[in-house]
């Protein structure tokens, strides 16, 4: 199992925003966690790698146990690759820098391995001609896909996406899409925080549907999206496949 | 009646007032900045103590006036060292250039320290958040990601400060340190040119601080770029 998450609950204060989560990942599983915006499905991607703390509960990454003295969150975070809604590009490095930082800094790669490492991914998101770009030079779509190369370099065994697309132009949409449909059929470990459910109709093995803190409802996206079980869902569906 | 070709025969003097006034604002600024950047990373830190000293030594510096931190430490200081370690290191001196470097340091680091946490506090905080994921540590984060962009944002106050720290170092002259102003009031008050020589340290500052505007001006355009 690359994910486990058992009984998982975050209070930010007196607020509970998870409410007992547990859900699994496997390896080379493509999960996407869907929900109406303050469903808690955000914050369950950022307790992952810890960038917000579980109040209590159970995680394991990799058979690595979040909160266990022995293990090292960096090292967790350095198997985890995540993709922010922001893109959160590095703005005084070019594309190139960007994408190298990690691996020298982190994994101690040379230079030399780590441009070479940095030109490939840049190749794999079809953008090598902008390796000596800044990001502001770049569009939405294109520093988005710089984002998850940046992620890629580090070799992770899973990868974290928040609304990768959310704050993108509907015409740029596509090509970050197109770039994680080519990263699930590879065979990468990932769980997407989406709104796109066309996407996850399309690349999810399984769709988790959240609200008000609680996964309400699980399965292959054909059932959850066919015919879902839950009242919130339904409605939350309905609503939403409507509209795109 | 003024005598403008006589201030010839006062430049070697007035030379030597510059090198004080330049050589103190160098190196107390340098200590300052260092000294800042420590504070303002204090005032930002998680630990209550390292908090509480930064945020303790800032209001202290800056809630005194420059001039009475500058006679309190060339004539109090050692009075009170010396009244508690005399037995271990023997009569403590402070010289005035000394004292004079320790009081611009001190200054301009309480304020530096204040720049530094602004712009360190101004910086997106999904920049950490996406270094960390990146597995990178605290500190690497700090170095490579949140100082480079904070150091840019911190340009034009740190300008402001360096000025200000420069025009500070006059009111050393009353702790007889012998820059600028101590070596005009010294001429003035043996040859009576009081118009010939304080027009001249005025102009020997103005030239100082706006070669430093010209300077931080050329630097803040690279760094743009």
């Amino acid at each position: 199992m690359m994910i486990e998450v058992n009984d998982l609950h975050k209070y930010f204060g007196e607020l509970e925003v998870l409410k007992g989560i547990d859900f699994n990942v496997e390896e080379s599983e493509v999960v996407c966690v869907i929900g109406p915006s303050g469903s808690g499905k955000s914050t369950l991607l950022r307790c992952l790698n810890s960038l917000e703390e579980k109040t209590s509960g159970e995680l394991i990454i990799d058979g690595d146990r979040i909160g266990d003295k022995r293990v090292n969150i960096n090292d967790i975070r350095a198997e985890v690759g995540m993709v922010f809604q922001q893109f959160n590009l590095f703005p005084h490095k070019t594309v190139l820098e960007n994408i190298m930082l990690a691996p020298m800094k982190v994994r101690k790669t040379s230079r030399k391995q780590a441009k070479a490492k940095a030109m490939e991914l840049l190749e794999k998101v079809g953008l090598q001609d902008k390796a000596k770009a800044y990001p502001r030079q770049l569009s939405g779509g294109q520093q988005q896909r710089v984002a998850i190369a940046r992620a890629l370099a580090m070799e992770p065994k899973v990868m974290l996406f928040d609304e990768p697309t959310s704050a993108l132009d509907p015409e740029l949409v596509g090509e970050v899409l197109e770039v994680m449909k080519q990263l699930a059929v590879e065979g990468m470990t990932m769980v997407v925080v989406t709104h796109e459910m066309t996407f996850a109709r399309e690349v999810a093995d399984r769709v988790i549907f959240m609200d008000e803190g609680i996964v309400m409802e699980e399965g292959p996206p054909e059932e959850v999206f066919v015919n879902p079980q839950n009242e919130r869902a339904q409605s939350f569906l309905k609503q939403i496949l409507e509209t795109q | 009646m003024f005598d403008w070709a006589g201030i010839i025969d006062f430049m070697p003097q007035l030379g030597k007032g510059l090198y004080y006034t330049l050589l103190i604002s160098v190196v107390g600024i340098g200590i300052g900045f260092g000294l800042g950047a420590v504070l303002g990373l204090g005032r930002i830190a998680k630990n209550k103590f390292l908090y509480g000293l930064s945020s303790v030594f800032i209001e202290l510096i800056r809630g005194t006036p420059v001039l009475v931190q500058a006679i309190w430490i060339y004539f109090a200081l050692p009075l009170i060292l010396n009244h508690f370690l005399v037995d271990i290191f023997g009569q403590i001196k402070i010289g005035s250039v000394t004292a004079g470097i320790i009081v611009i340091a001190i200054n301009s680091g309480a304020y530096i320290g204040e720049i530094v946490r602004g712009a360190i506090q101004g910086v997106d905080p999904g920049q950490v958040e996406a270094g960390r994921s990146l597995g990178l540590t605290g500190k690497q984060t700090m170095r490579y990601i949140v100082w480079p962009q904070a150091f840019k944002r911190m340009i034009p106050p740190l300008g402001n400060q360096f000025i200000i720290s420069i025009k500070d170092t006059s009111l050393l002259s009353v702790i007889l340190v012998p820059e600028l102003i101590f070596q005009g009031r010294t001429i003035a008050a043996n040859h009576f040119n009081a118009v010939e020589i304080y027009t001249t340290v005025a102009v020997f500052y103005l030239v100082i601080t706006l070669s430093l505007s010209m300077v931080l001006r050329l630097l803040e355009r690279r760094l743009n770029v």
